[in-house]
């Protein structure tokens, strides 16, 4: 046996060895909890949203909408496909040009370009041309293979005939993929 | 008649029970690499002198590695067989098959040699037992020179007793390393603290580092034994069929043991120097951990004979996790048509693969029997020890390589640190770097132990040469391709075995991965 020896880097060591042993092993001994079937298929079933598609007309709940879907598809790193829609009167051939409206599709386009380049997203900008806007959602849809559509509704529904709208009525009818709609209460 | 292979193996009458836990888990892993420190600190010692700590950090870093890529491989493929199966599916069968010889050579020896010195240690007590030392029994058989009939006797009484314990039932046996395990962890932790409280001098441990210092030769041969001490890893991914949960289980196991066997080897070897000077161990090769707990004040007169029963439990309990892994890796061997389905046998009532556990569990005793008729039974079994790990090794990493390639839509609970992204054939891939340095790593070890080690380059390649002949007799009785696959459905028995490991966010994350990866070939077209 020898005799005592005492030095201070040994304490140190000791220490450490000491609070990095009993550290590891706990962090061993408690894994995470046991996820269930339903509770796992609920969980991931949200990572097969690639390609989220969001229709914005440049309105402020429309582009809460692109944010939303931004959120959404972070954590996958998602391409959101933004999608302006120009309606074009029963009175005229569909690809009669229409530059005001490109204009104002071009402008709503890029805000929401913006939105999605903070979140480091892949933007994908479209603008359709159809008779009525939720038509051109859905062939957007397809013709991306979107696999969710995020609609920010506005606010106010007054004087609508329908509870959610023309183009949300539409959109629950025929889209080819899952839709998410977001409708802020009435202000007032 | 070809045989059918049954690749259902997750779910069926044949299968492995799930028994083992988080701490069980870790101890498989902890008993089989624990002990080679406990062995090899005063083998490394006679030949890296100053520097074994150097030395030890640097073996460390391979096995680091090493033990990553192992926790991202066992728990991405949560199935038994370990390193063979990795190899199998990354490249195919025909390597399947020599990773799995080189391993199955490797848990065979490790069978022969641990119980060997587990008897050794037991042997401390002799005296005061019988009055008489175990060189006393030494004696002359024929052509055989320095024989020790009883130390054999020894070894395979307890070779048989673990091969009982195993056929009983993995609960019973893990059980057994569970209880021995956590013994030996605290004991060695409290080794570790007093010694640093109360007898380690940074300074003797400076001066043998600047004025010991080994030869290259010395310096490369202290490595490539010092590698030895890290072999065992393999065991957490070979129960990983039988591991609750092994998907969320084994990397944290993995990932313990990494951390806790290197801090105890550097820690052994640092303290070693710091106490003693190194030539103490190098005289003392049979017991350094008894040496030097002699050494530290207060425990040191009652550490002599506790170290020995220390070392006697730890060491049988890593011969234990030689016949389980080599049980296991067999039986899976057999279920992929590597060999005979013979093998495939569960017993009825304990649910073990007792067939597995009787053939190679035999190849461990008779090992045994003649390593003693050779002049030293534990030189001769360390010497091949290092072969069949650095070659199973070397092709595990290859393999991780190419599954990131061959098949990226897998989910990994844990990825390799440093990777690359790149696109292979339309599809994003992260390039492991990590795995390239491992691969040249230990690629370097293989190539330093068939250099320096003279029965492991002989015995190893004639092993694997044996294992072939059988190979190429039983793929052609059965009408399979020798160096070509036989079909296997990875995916659903990646699917199978999640299922009945019970890991269902993985099983979900691949079903929508193997969706994903549908669709985008569909687009292709």
């Amino acid at each position: 046996m020898t005799q005592v020896q005492v030095s201070l880097l040994g304490v140190i060591i000791a220490i450490i060895f000491t609070i990095s042993m009993g550290g590891i092993l706990w962090w061993m001994l408690h894994p995470p909890p046991q996820i269930k079937p339903e509770v796992a298929r609920a969980r991931r079933s949200v990572e097969t949203l690639k390609r989220i598609l969001v229709p914005t007309s440049g309105k402020p709940y429309s582009e809460r909408g692109i944010e939303l879907a931004c959120r959404l598809g972070a954590e996958h790193q998602a391409e959101i496909v933004l999608t302006y829609v120009i309606e074009i009167p029963r009175t005229m051939p569909l690809d009669a040009p229409m530059p005001e409206a490109e204009e104002k599709a071009n402008q709503a386009l890029n805000r929401g370009k913006e939105i999605v380049e903070l979140h480091h997203l892949p933007p994908v900008l479209l603008i359709e041309k159809a008779r009525e806007a939720g038509e051109g959602i859905i062939r957007a849809a397809k013709d991306n293979q979107a696999d969710v559509i995020v609609l920010g509704m506005r606010t106010s529904l007054r004087g609508v005939q329908s509870l959610w709208g023309r183009t949300t009525d539409t959109l629950l009818r025929k889209a080819p993929c899952e839709v998410i709609i977001d409708k802020l209460p009435e202000e007032g | 008649m070809r045989e059918k292979i049954k690749e259902s193996i997750g779910q069926g009458k044949s299968e492995l029970r799930r028994d083992v836990s988080v701490w069980g888990s870790y101890m498989w892993g902890f008993a089989d690499v624990g002990a080679d420190t406990y062995v090899a600190l005063g083998l490394v010692m006679a030949y890296a002198q100053g520097a074994t700590s150097l030395v030890f950090a640097l073996a460390g870093i391979v096995y680091i590695m090493i033990g990553l890529a192992y926790t991202e491989l066992a728990s991405s493929y949560p199935v038994a067989g370990g390193g063979s199966y990795f190899t199998l599916r990354g490249l195919g069968d025909f390597w399947g098959f020599v990773a799995g010889s080189a391993l199955i050579l490797d848990y065979t020896i490790d069978i022969a040699l641990f119980a060997t010195a587990s008897a050794g240690y037991l042997n401390f007590f002799m005296p005061f037992v019988i009055g008489r030392e175990i060189s006393s029994f030494v004696t002359t058989i024929g052509p055989f020179h320095n024989i020790n009939p009883v130390w054999c006797a020894e070894t395979l009484i307890l070779i048989g007793f673990l091969i009982w314990l195993n056929i009983r039932g993995i609960r019973e046996s893990s059980f057994v390393n569970e209880v021995i395990g956590a013994v030996v962890i605290a004991t060695e932790s409290a080794l570790v603290i007093l010694a640093f409280l109360f007898a380690w001098n940074p300074e003797l441990l400076a001066y043998q580092w600047s004025t010991q210092f080994p030869s290259l030769h010395n310096f490369m041969y202290g490595s490539s034994i010092a590698i030895i001490s890290f072999v065992g890893l393999e065991s957490i991914s070979e129960v990983a069929q039988e591991t609750r949960r092994p998907a969320t289980v084994i990397p944290r196991t993995s990932i313990t043991l990494i951390f806790t066997v290197f801090i105890f080897a550097v820690a052994f070897s640092t303290l070693g120097l710091g106490i003693l000077p190194w030539q103490v161990f190098a005289e003392n090769i049979d017991n350094p951990i008894a040496v030097l707990a002699e050494a530290i004040p207060f425990v040191g007169l009652i550490a002599g004979p506790f170290a020995a029963a220390l070392g006697a439990l730890i060491l049988f309990i890593s011969s234990n996790t030689g016949i389980v892994g080599s049980s296991r890796l067999t039986y899976y061997l057999s279920k992929f048509g590597i060999i005979s389905s013979w093998f495939d046998a569960v017993h009825p009532k304990y649910k073990t693969p007792i067939r597995t556990i009787l053939v190679f569990s035999g190849i461990g005793l008779i090992e045994t029997v003649l390593s003693f008729l050779t002049p030293s039974a534990m030189d001769t079994l360390a010497n091949m020890y290092a072969f069949g790990a650095t070659l199973g090794y070397t092709l595990v990493f290859i393999a991780l390589i190419r599954l990131r390639f061959s098949e990226p839509w897998t989910p990994r609970p844990y990825k390799m640190p440093l990777n690359i992204k790149l696109k292979y054939k339309g599809r994003k891939v992260l390039f492991p770097v990590l795995g390239v340095i491992g691969t040249l790593g230990v690629g370097t070890i293989l190539f330093m132990v068939v250099l320096t080690h003279s029965i492991g380059r002989i015995a190893g390649p004639a092993w694997v040469i044996l294992c072939f002949c059988y190979y190429v007799w039983y793929r052609k009785s059965q009408k399979f391709p020798i160096f070509k696959s036989i079909e296997h459905n990875w995916e659903k028995q990646q699917m199978e075995v999640l299922s009945s490991a019970e890991e269902f966010d993985l099983l979900e994350q691949y079903k929508n991965a193997l969706a994903e990866r549908d669709k985008k070939r569909v687009d292709l077209k």
